[in-house]
């Protein structure tokens, strides 16, 4: 065994901790969402945009980073078209006079149209920047971090849901391939193998097969000894029991303290935070009684810690910057003013950058294990 | 009827409880919550707590299911099961809302008993989710939302024959429905900002926010919660008879909780 | 190692047990065989063995069963995974991981070992198998035969004593046959793991058994011996064994060889007779009902098929051989039109297959695909035969009528997933087959069959062929492709590398030749009954050698 801090043989490929790799994609967010400077999230995008392009593996799931950046621009524009239509305006820049309509009185207070000012304008885009810097910031750990490796990292609690996870994850692109043979048979009898008629006549098979399977799966891990685990105490799971109860309903007390009037924020947070500790401990408590152990699980070394280390370090200097200069991480629309680049916050985003460097390379060549179809599918009907 | 396929003992329908009575909060603080509270105060972070809390909840029932009331043909069918959602999910292709998975949630709720409906569609939405890199913030509430769906269709009451495909038919369209409510209902405290006619306004009485909410409703996702729903019950009344027959068979056939008989005398 | 104490097993809801009073002792380091019929109550006695009858499935066993001193009345199948290694049918349905070495670990992962125990383990069971380039490969890109290795390494990377085997060649080619065989009698010899298998094929297993379980149903006792005893007796034998039992000879030969230097006075006989003709069309060629000319179909940048050409006529049975993966599927789907030629064409009856719709095309004609069930959507098999008489526009009644007379055992409420493998074929034989369509198409039709329908489905085939129609099957069935081709083509990496007489493609070849041609080779007869046919059993049995050591 390796030191926790060991750094690996330096540049050799190797798949980074996926948690490393949301912990920095969360860092990031949490920085976007402290900020209404457009300067600011568009570096925090371009951070993103840098590090997935460096590290990001050749993968089905990977591809999803241009969507995510989709969705964020459809955010944006979506906002400004509301503000356009609906919105109430803001300031004296007018820039254009749309006509306006007033709507019925069950609609009340819904105005469309009317001037449209610089000002509203703006506030509209960097709203909506934010939350689409957010979004992206999520895309970049959906596709910097493999979903099957996040799944063994599942704490040992969760260990039977991550199995069928796994075999969701893995029949699914095998029930794709099971619809076209059952497609293929459908011609066979002279059938329609196009349109919804022939996906509804195609899906019963193919849902048959797969009920069958899982017998025979459930009966190839029984024999394999899954569910294993060693006896249990009468008394110790009634203590179990208890702490679980007990920290279900504090953690109900706390929520609903949350949003009662009159209760103080931090006693209910406390309660909420004692709550989902007990039962959460209670459930690790009781997944002890398990026996199993995990294969090769990804170590968690010096680069994971970098990673994970410059989210970290991102969010605290934004949080920092908004705390102490909160002027740097708001832009004045009304009247329009040109965004800064604070200081603290631009040193946060050039440590968030380091990954693009730190974090190993990916293996290649790199196969995906969860969709790749197999290589040239000879359809056996 | 066919033994469930998930056993629900005193401590899982606890969990399952809490677990509903936080998710309301989580959903629908934004009109329950009274205007002095600690959520209004703190509008900006609140569905982030949320998004917080409610993975850690259903990682919880989830982990109290598997201890114990959940076998390795139960974890074998839900992940079969999954499966086939998400490969069914990019079917519809988003388009109009047309998802064709609720027809699965709802049947193998009602075929398979409460636990495994509700653990079906969290992890259903889960796996699919990481299928298609589309992990974000909404993924927990569209996993609770799903959890309930299979919860509720566990839940129903006993009915045969064509009653029963009328009564899940019905709870098809409310479900599929509903759930298109309450996606609405988690993000829309982002929509402060927004016209007040449909924005969320903190501290703002019931009445009002729910107007608005409505109004936000109508403007933004009608068009989507309505096909969803007429879909799932054209769906469920032309292929419900016989989905829900394959997974009675499959459930026979697993034999949940078969009873081992051993005789120590040779008949 | 492995006892069985007076035990019966009866399942829920049935009155009558499927295994009575079955009294076993299986020693360490046996490889014991168990043969018996579809529905004998084989599958339930391999079940038996870790637990898996009555813990997983329900239902009651009386008596006890010990495997290495654990009785599973106490130890579900998880308690009893460090012992027993169960590798189920269909090995694809039962991987849990992705890729090979996750797979190979899950096991180990259940039983709590160690991690630098899995690492070292993983690496030994690559390494045993074989397996080690295809380390990191997702488990569904693999052919049959990896996939059976990997699921064989699966259990056995968590050091079993027993392993229990369900039809682990049934899906493979001849070779990858060999090779997990060959795997298997490696554990038996270097590591003394018991071998416990089921398999219909039994010329390809019988020689490695040390003793066999007869399995015969219907509650008759369950009986166990050296090879010899029961092969002498048994109802179903290889074909070698059917030889030496028509010609008397002693001891039995279980193997080629044996057979071989026991056959020399049978050879002498055969100089000079003319060798068996195999049933053709009236005129020996009779219409063409398919034609494909310089015919290649690629998928991507793989060139599946190559500038095939060949025919098939009325009255001819062809057997398609050759590798999986050699091109098989891709020259049939062709031939039905759900693949388009790159290049060349494929015409039945002067149509392309490709332009035809509906009933035309069921009209010309026929595939069953390899699975079978994938042709069945009813709830019965009522249904489906009417279903079927409706896609073809034909008399209803009509399949129903076709199935009578291939399987009249199946009742019409059955749902057609219920049936067996075999009735499933024979099921969707009629389906296909109520449009008469002059051309019958099957894929792998014997895969996964008991001897008993094997036999049926071989005199449907001929009576088909009699009748005009013309049978094209991809098969790995060296034995079936003997007993009813009249031609073999063999196919290798998409092109056409043989094709003739069946006795003139087998006979030299070592991969497609029946056992009995590799016994009387260089004489053509490639079946036990077409050698009675020509010297007639009296004969054989007076010129049978007094000894196996003989040799003429």
């Amino acid at each position: 065994m390796r030191p926790p801090l060991s750094v690996g043989a330096v540049g050799q490929p190797r798949w980074l901790h996926p948690g490393a790799w949301w912990v920095w994609a969360l860092g990031l967010a949490t920085a976007a969402s402290r900020t209404l400077n457009p300067l600011l999230l568009l570096v925090i995008i371009g951070v993103a945009a840098v590090v997935v392009s460096a590290r990001r593996p050749d993968a089905p799931w990977a591809r999803s980073f241009a969507f995510f950046v989709r969705l964020g621009i459809l955010i944006i524009v979506l906002r400004v078209l509301v503000q356009l239509v609906l919105g109430a305006a803001i300031g004296t820049t007018t820039l254009i006079s749309l006509p306006g309509i007033g709507l019925p009185d069950w609609m009340a207070g819904v105005r469309l149209g009317g001037p449209v000012t610089l000002e509203s304008l703006l506030m509209a885009l960097y709203d909506g920047l934010r939350l689409a810097t957010i979004i992206i910031c999520i895309g970049a750990a959906n596709s910097l971090a493999s979903p099957s490796r996040l799944l063994k990292s599942v704490p040992a609690a969760l260990y039977e849901i991550g199995v069928s996870v796994v075999v969701a994850l893995t029949f699914a692109p095998q029930l794709v391939a099971d619809v076209t043979r059952v497609q293929a048979a459908r011609h066979l009898r002279g059938r329609a193998t196009r349109g919804p008629r022939a996906i509804a006549g195609a899906a019963m098979p193919v849902l048959e097969g797969a009920l069958e399977r899982s017998v025979t799966l459930a009966a190839a891990m029984d024999s394999r000894g899954y569910g294993r685990r060693s006896d249990t105490s009468a008394r110790r799971r009634r203590a179990i029991a208890a702490v679980l109860l007990a920290g279900l309903v504090a953690a109900c007390i706390g929520t609903y303290g949350l949003v009662a009037a009159g209760s103080t924020a931090a006693l209910s947070g406390l309660m909420l935070l004692a709550g989902m500790s007990l039962s959460i401990g209670a459930i690790v408590w009781s997944a002890r009684t398990a026996i199993r152990t995990r294969y090769r699980p990804d170590p968690w070394w010096l680069p994971e810690w970098l990673v994970a280390g410059s989210g970290i370090a991102v969010a605290v200097c934004c949080i920092a910057t908004s705390w102490w200069f909160p002027a740097g991480m708001e832009t004045p629309f009304d009247p329009p003013t040109w965004p800064s680049l604070p200081l603290l916050a631009t040193l946060g985003l050039a440590i968030a950058l380091t990954p693009a460097i730190t974090a190993p390379p990916i293996p290649v060549p790199f196969v995906s294990a969860a969709m790749r179809a197999p290589d040239a599918v000879e359809v056996p009907a | 009827m066919s033994r469930h396929a998930v056993r629900l003992g005193g401590r899982s329908i606890a969990a399952i409880v809490s677990t509903t009575a936080i998710g309301i909060v989580a959903f629908g603080w934004p009109l329950l919550a009274s205007p002095e509270s600690t959520a209004v105060a703190h509008a900006d972070d609140a569905p982030w707590l949320f998004v917080v809390v409610i993975p850690l909840l259903l990682a919880v029932v989830l982990a109290q299911f598997t201890d114990g009331g959940m076998d390795a043909k139960a974890v074998a069918l839900l992940g079969v099961l999954a499966a086939v959602v998400a490969a069914m999910r990019p079917l519809g292709g988003g388009t109009a809302g047309l998802e064709p998975i609720w027809v699965i949630l709802v049947l193998g709720g009602r075929a398979l008993g409460p636990g495994f409906g509700f653990s079906l569609g969290a992890v259903a939405l889960f796996s699919s989710a990481l299928l298609t890199g589309g992990v974000g913030p909404w993924l927990p509430f569209q996993m609770l939302g799903a959890a309930w769906v299979g919860l509720g269709a566990g839940l129903l009451p006993r009915a045969t024959g064509r009653a029963e495909i009328v009564l899940l038919a019905a709870y098809g369209a409310v479900a599929a429905f509903a759930y298109g409510l309450l996606m609405n209902l988690w993000f829309w405290p982002f929509t402060e900002g927004l016209p007040a006619a449909i924005a969320f306004s903190p501290g703002a009485p019931l009445s009002e926010n729910l107007v608005a909410w409505l109004h936000f409703t109508i403007v933004t996702s009608l068009g989507y919660d309505i096909p969803r729903a007429v879909l799932t019950v054209v769906l469920i009344a032309l292929a419900g008879p016989t989905i829900l027959s394959a997974l009675r068979r499959a459930s026979r056939r697993a034999n949940f909780g078969a009873v081992p008989v051993f005789v120590t005398e040779a008949q | 190692m492995i006892r069985f104490d007076d035990v019966s097993i009866t399942y829920d809801g049935r009155t009558t047990p499927v295994l009575e009073h079955v009294d076993l002792h299986l020693r360490e380091g046996e490889l014991v065989l168990v043969v018996g019929r579809t529905g004998s109550g084989k599958s339930s006695l391999l079940q038996a063995i870790n637990g898996l009858v009555p813990h997983f499935t329900g239902g009651t066993l009386s008596g006890r069963v010990l495997v290495d001193g654990r009785d599973t009345r106490t130890h579900p199948p998880r308690e009893l995974a460090d012992v027993v290694g169960v590798v189920p049918q269909d090995p694809a349905s039962s991987f849990v991981a992705d890729t090979v070495e996750e797979e190979l670990a899950f096991g180990m992962e259940c039983l709590g070992l160690p991690n630098d125990v899995m690492r070292r383990r993983v690496e030994e069971t690559l390494d045993l198998l074989g397996l080690h380039e295809l380390r990191s490969r997702p488990l569904l890109t693999l052919s049959a035969g990896q996939q059976q290795r990997v699921a064989i390494g699966a259990v056995l990377a968590a050091h079993p004593r027993v392993l229990v085997l369900d039809e682990p060649t049934s899906a493979l080619d001849p070779s990858a046959a060999e090779e997990i065989l060959a795997a298997l009698q490696r554990l038996v010899h270097d590591l003394g793991i018991t071998v416990v298998m089921a398999e219909h094929r039994l010329e390809r297993v019988v020689q490695y058994a040390d003793r066999i379980i007869i399995v015969p149903g219907d509650a008759q006792p369950v009986a166990i011996g050296t090879p010899q005893e029961m092969m002498r007796l048994a109802p179903i034998a290889p074909p070698v064994v059917e030889l030496a039992r028509a010609a008397g000879w002693h001891p039995l030969p279980l193997t080629v060889r044996d057979a071989r230097r026991a056959a020399g006075p049978l050879r002498e006989l055969l100089v000079g007779q003319p060798p068996p003709l195999r049933a053709v069309a009236p005129d020996g060629a009779g219409e063409t009902l398919v034609q494909a000319t310089d015919l290649s179909v690629r998928y991507g940048t793989r060139w599946a098929l190559r500038g095939v050409s060949l025919s098939v006529g009325r009255g001819e049975v062809v057997a398609l051989m050759g590798r999986n993966g050699a091109g098989k599927s891709t020259l049939l789907n062709a031939m039905v039109g759900l693949r388009t030629a790159a290049s060349g064409s494929v015409m039945t009856h002067d149509h392309d297959p490709a332009s035809l719709k509906g009933s035309e095309l069921l009209q010309s004609v026929g595939l069953v695909p390899q699975q079978p069930g994938d042709l069945l959507e009813a709830t019965s098999v009522a249904d489906e035969c009417r279903a079927a008489d409706r896609d073809a526009s034909v008399t209803p009644g009509t399949t129903r009528a076709l199935l009578a007379l291939l399987a009249p055992e199946i009742l019409d409420g059955v749902h057609p997933r219920d049936l067996s493998e075999g009735q499933r074929l024979l099921l969707a034989l009629a389906v296909v087959l109520a449009p008469r369509p002059p051309l019958l198409l099957l894929d792998e039709p014997t895969r996964g069959l008991d001897y008993p329908t094997k036999l049926r489905l071989v005199d449907a085939l001929r009576d088909l062929a009699r009748g005009g129609h013309g049978i094209l099957l991809a098969t790995h069935d060296v034995e079936l492709a003997a007993e009813v081709a009249t031609r073999v083509i063999v196919l290798a990496d998409g092109e056409v590398v043989a094709d003739g007489p069946t006795a003139d493609v087998v006979v030299a070849s070592p991969m497609f030749a029946p056992q009995v041609a590799k016994v009387l080779a260089p004489f053509p007869w490639l079946t036990v009954s077409d050698v009675i046919t020509t010297i007639g059993p009296l004969i054989l049995r007076t010129h049978a050698p007094i000894s196996g050591d003989a040799v003429g």
